[in-house]
């Protein structure tokens, strides 16, 4: 029986080679599979082999919407895109990226929960998809435009409702770290899939859609909605959009320490002149598709480029903060992050490569001549310019820096590779992701947390970005008047204890340091890490915001205990299909499961699941290390756990086969990876 | 933002700025309007929606929450009563409520008389009784004439225009908008507002 709700039925298959355009049933993989990233990593089990390279035509790029997309849950704005990724190095392997934003509803009311597309088109092209139906047609008069002229020549013909998905020259370019961007400033950026898009001569996808998503339960969709408000936001007060109504109340993103608009301009001489009426400049905040929050801001003036800003264009070009310390935030800061938007480059690849190339330069690896770029004034427009041109038309050293920091580092070799494994945490085959720690448990200001070094190591990109751990963190040192960066564990650490028993079944597990203070307590890396993980891949698999969720500190409450439940009601409310919480955690250990076949059937075993040497040198804020074997230890018990096998971390065929995973099992038996 | 301060200003003054007008008389403590051709009054709304663009995060939740509350779970801007227009790289997001006119076009353009004033709540609101619209779109039509986009909307599954009704005195659309954008304006005598106070926009 098909379900009463949610998905709307349809997978668009697009053969770019042949320009054959043809439909899929999605209930060839759903409900078993969600949607979103379960989805994508099926589809990529069974059709994309450790063979074919990322940029091979055979790869696939996947869009893919969940349930409850183009619905009024909350945060349905997001979707995932999906493929065997080229940023990952120096094996290239499967990758998921987030994207919010208004693309993923026009999808679903154009009738497809997901696009499919495969092959290489002979000449530049985009796809334009409407109502039930999909078109390549040719993009020749698009191709080496920006990101934002791109856009607005496809609303010139198809009109301004329509929403794009769309590479700049980055991803014309094939760099990998290109990223596919919609509107002013939504991207997926990890996972490099905008140089998939380039390679596939695909310049944008546009959609609109007028058709209908139907919702199973209306009335417990809306008042579950409604719930959500009310535990993230208020309404704002008139004369300050980003001050609750409600005096003393939160907006609980990240544990309640950031709020509306939170993740927008930083002090200086931006948002000064944003904050002063008669000056043209103006920010206000701009949400997602059905958002409660809002996270971000518009900002837009007479000089500058308008558009949407976040965590990427806010702390891309920090060294510009530096370099002009009396403006602090300046629209030096904010043009280059929005010239990175332009050319369609990921923004947190460049907030390695940039500190990077100047680690190399104090340490005289690199000189002003090698390289064509004016070292000396880093944080300047001079040099971000030069920089992102150079990158984005693969010029001089930008043909270089293209393949991403780590495969940069690693053609130099010697010193310069070792300065970048500070950026660059996971040791192995599998890398290439940038740090994402940067607050409480990241070197090298923060403390060391074992939960979060057994993250790095077994995730397939950067871990972190779903937040979820984190946050709890993070409340914590809110709660106790401090902020990410100065909390120390010893005083978070009762505070936690209730937030984690809730969350991940033991208050004990908040207990990340041991009583003398002295060691890391590794106990409860392991269950922690897997609940974390199954709370990240349902999150990504029916696509919430991981902003929002799994909800697991409430700053409005004085016990701070949050609410783990919530994805599973809203999904059963779209779907109609009952989920408990319980019945979805064996989901999301399925779907992680899958992931890690696939990451294996590339050739990724335990050696790949480990740090870089420095992250075992360096003491922490604290005084304690991470050591080896301790994390060895954790790995042993989370692979235990799993059931994977203990010696190389493959996944047995007996858990598969308990997960309902026999084609999985079978097809890495016949390529000799698990033994009968 | 001239109509906004126009439409503003009017409310403040609206008891005096009613009398004001020639074709407004009281009934009671009712304003109505001479609306027909034959005398048939028209009582003005009680209620409105009023919207702020310039705090609107353009997150689209009054309209999804209008076509997942009023059309049965078929959630859909295309069946929504209430619509965002956005211009997006310029950041200039507009949500484009029914002014329940003080003189409604769409009203006076239907040709069964589907368009009726709901009473039973007390709210005034311009409904569309779905029993009787034949979906001729000759409300959508009318309203064009000075509303972009029209605010009644065409449901061709239904086969029948549906347009707010202001959620029978409680919009949802105001209840769920995050930010505060959208506001209820009340009043028991009745308001002068939409068309043709307002004759475009």
């Amino acid at each position: 029986m098909k379900p009463q709700g949610g998905w709307v039925g349809k997978i668009l298959r697009v053969d770019l080679t042949s320009g054959k355009i043809s439909e899929q049933s999605t209930y060839d993989y759903v409900p078993r599979f969600i949607g979103g990233r379960g989805l994508g990593a099926k589809i990529c089990w069974d059709e994309v082999p450790p063979e074919v390279g990322a940029f091979d035509p055979e790869n696939r790029l996947i869009l893919a919407t969940g349930p409850i997309q183009g619905t009024l849950a909350p945060t349905s704005g997001r979707f995932m895109v999906l493929g065997k990724a080229p940023q990952t190095g120096p094996v290239e392997s499967f990758c998921r990226s987030g994207v919010g934003g208004h693309f993923a509803p026009e999808l679903k009311w154009a009738g497809y929960d997901a696009v499919v597309i495969q092959g290489k088109a002979p000449k530049p092209v985009y796809l334009w998809i409407t109502d039930h139906k999909a078109e390549i047609l040719d993009a020749a008069r698009l191709w080496g435009l920006d990101t934002y002229r791109t856009q607005q020549m496809i609303w010139k013909l198809h009109g301004p409702k329509t929403r794009v998905m769309v590479i700049g020259r980055a991803g014309e370019t094939m760099s990998r770290i290109a990223c596919i961007l919609t509107d002013t400033g939504d991207a997926s950026g990890q996972g490099g899939f905008g140089g998939v898009m380039g390679s596939k001569n695909l310049k944008a996808v546009a959609v609109r859609g007028t058709g209908t998503v139907n919702v199973a339960r209306p009335k417990d969709l809306m008042e579950i909605t409604h719930h959500v408000q009310k535990l993230f936001s208020r309404k704002s007060l008139r004369s300050d959009p980003y001050q609750p109504e409600e005096k003393n109340f939160k907006y609980n993103i990240w544990g309640g320490g950031y709020g509306r608009g939170s993740l927008s301009l930083l002090p200086g001489e931006l948002l000064d002149l944003c904050n002063n009426p008669s000056s043209g400049y103006s920010q206000t905040p701009d949400g997602c598709f059905a958002c409660p929050v809002s996270c971000r801001s518009r900002v837009k003036g007479p000089d500058i480029t308008p558009g949407v800003a976040f965590c990427a264009q806010s702390y891309m070009y920090l060294e510009s903060m530096v370099h002009q310390p009396e403006k602090g935030y300046s629209k030096v800061t904010w043009q280059a992050a929005k010239l990175a938007d332009l050319y369609g480059i990921n923004a947190y690849e460049l907030m390695a490569i940039i500190p990077w190339l100047s680690d190399c330069f104090r340490g005289k690896l690199i000189t002003e001549e090698d390289v064509g770029l004016p070292m000396k004034e880093v944080g300047s427009w001079d040099f971000i310019d030069k920089l992102l041109h150079k990158i984005a038309n693969r010029e001089g050293i930008g043909d270089l820096l293209a393949e991403g920091g780590q495969r940069a580092a690693a053609r130099l070799g010697g010193k310069a590779e070792k300065l970048s494994h500070m950026y660059y945490p996971r040791a192995g085959k599998f890398a290439g992701y940038r740090e994402h720690w940067v607050y409480l448990g990241g070197f090298p200001t923060g403390y060391a947390v074992p939960q979060l070094a057994l993250m790095w190591v077994l995730d397939n990109r950067d871990a972190l970005v779903s937040h979820s751990y984190i946050s709890t963190l993070w409340g914590a040192a809110f709660a106790v008047g401090q902020n990410a960066l100065t909390a120390v564990p010893e005083k978070i650490i009762p505070v936690l204890k209730p937030v984690m028993k809730a969350a991940y079944g033991s208050a004990e597990a908040a207990e990340f340091v041991q009583p003398d203070g002295k060691n890391l307590n590794w106990k409860w890396a392991a269950p922690v890490v897997k609940r974390y993980h199954e709370h990240s891949l349902l999150k990504d698999s029916y696509i919430l915001c991981d902003i929002l969720f799994p909800f697991l500190f409430n700053a409005n409450t004085p016990d701070h205990v949050g609410d783990p439940t919530l994805e599973s009601r809203i999904f059963s409310a779209v779907t109609g299909m009952e989920m408990n919480v319980e019945d979805s955690y064996k989901i999301g250990e399925m779907i992680n499961t899958l992931e890690r076949a696939l990451a294996a059937r590339d050739g990724r075993t335990r050696k790949d699941d480990n740090l870089h040497d420095i992250y075992f040198e360096k003491e922490d804020a604290g005084g304690r290390k991470y050591k080896r074997e301790d994390l060895e230890r954790a790995k042993s018990d989370y692979y235990r756990l799993m059931g994977w096998d203990v010696k190389n971390g493959i996944p047995t065929r007996p858990a598969l086969e308990k997960l309902g995973l026999k084609e999985v099992a079978d097809g890495l038996e016949k390529r000799g990876i698990i033994k009968r | 933002m001239p109509q906004e301060v126009n439409r503003r200003t009017f409310l403040k003054g609206i008891t005096v700025g009613a009398f004001g007008l020639g074709s407004v008389v009281a009934v009671g403590n009712l304003l109505e309007i001479l609306t027909f051709p034959n005398g048939q009054k028209v009582a003005l709304a009680k209620m409105v929606i009023l919207a702020d663009k310039s705090i609107c995060s353009g997150c689209r939740v009054c309209e999804i929450v209008c076509a997942n509350f009023n059309s049965g779970g078929r959630n859909s801007p295309s069946l929504s009563r209430i619509i965002m227009e956005k211009e997006v790289i310029g950041g200039d997001y507009q949500p484009k409520v029914c002014h329940q006119c003080a003189d409604p076009p769409c009203l006076k353009a239907c040709p069964v008389t589907a368009l009726q004033v709901e009473k039973q709540r007390g709210t005034y609101a311009r409904i569309i009784d779905e029993r009787a619209c034949i979906g001729c779109q000759k409300c959508i039509e009318a309203c064009k004439q000075h509303f972009r986009p029209a605010r009644p909307r065409y449901d061709a599954q239904m086969h029948r225009s549906v347009k707010c009704h202001l959620c029978f005195g409680e919009p949802q659309c105001v209840k769920y908008c995050p930010l505060g954008v959208l506001r209820m304006e009340k009043s028991d005598k009745g308001l002068m507002v939409g068309y043709p106070i307002i004759q475009e926009d």
